[in-house]
């Protein structure tokens, strides 16, 4: 279930309100948050999430090659 | 099937470890090597015969026939270029053959522009010891062997 999945990544990135930007790049998805400190490591690796990598303003979540679509279903929930 | 994946580009082969960003020198998406591009304007060559499943201007998955996808990706951060000083030579879905142009880039602009124009090179999910026969570093041309994957 891809919009389940992209579901429960937005939820544990703190949900839409908390979404600034979201941008597929190949494997990963680069979340500008309104708040990073609400980014649930354990629940996205528990999703199969591969790393959490924080650089600057951005949180990269790592998804595999699936990227594009699983923010194509975030996007449609936001 | 094992699958002999190739250089996309010519230039020097460098660990995935050389690469600076954490998601590919951590091997977060699978392992592989890189490779330093030379500066001049060249085509991006597929590493494997297979289809073209993800395009953008500056990185492209191939999937071979057996499902294994090999990634390359054109520099770091480039995402941030809009697509500049790339053009695409196939679409989305088009079957390829290793050693095909798939894009046409200037590391030199990329480098200019403030990023790195490295390009890792990776197994998509495969095993860390799926990958055999790894080309030694240094110089490699466009469409030499880089390192075989095992399924």
């Amino acid at each position: 279930m891809a919009d389940e999945r992209a579901a429960k990544i937005l939820a544990a990135i703190g949900g839409a309100d908390n979404v600034i930007e979201l941008e597929p790049c190949i494997t990963r998805l680069r979340c500008e948050l309104e708040d990073d400190s609400l980014v649930n490591e354990a629940a996205l690796r528990a999703l199969g999430v591969h790393g959490v990598v924080r650089m600057g303003a951005a949180v990269q979540i790592v998804v595999g090659p699936e990227a594009d679509t699983i923010a194509s279903d975030i996007e449609d929930l936001l | 099937m094992t699958v002999r994946v190739l250089s996309p580009a010519s230039g020097s082969v460098v660990p995935l470890t050389a690469v600076p960003d954490p998601v590919f020198a951590k091997a977060m998406v699978g392992p592989g090597v890189a490779v330093e591009p030379d500066s001049a304007a060249a085509d991006v060559v597929s590493p494997i015969d297979g289809v073209v499943v993800t395009l953008h201007p500056h990185a492209f998955v191939v999937a071979g026939p057996s499902g294994q996808a090999v990634l390359v990706h054109l520099g770091i951060d480039t995402v941030k270029m809009k697509g500049e000083s790339f053009s695409l030579h196939v679409v989305k879905g088009e079957s390829v053959r290793s050693g095909q142009p798939v894009i046409g880039w200037e590391p030199e602009t990329v480098a200019a522009a403030g990023y790195s124009p490295i390009c890792p090179v990776v197994a998509l999910d495969a095993g860390s010891d799926a990958l055999t026969g790894f080309a030694p570093d240094g110089p490699v041309a466009a469409g030499d062997p880089l390192f075989l994957w095992h399924p």
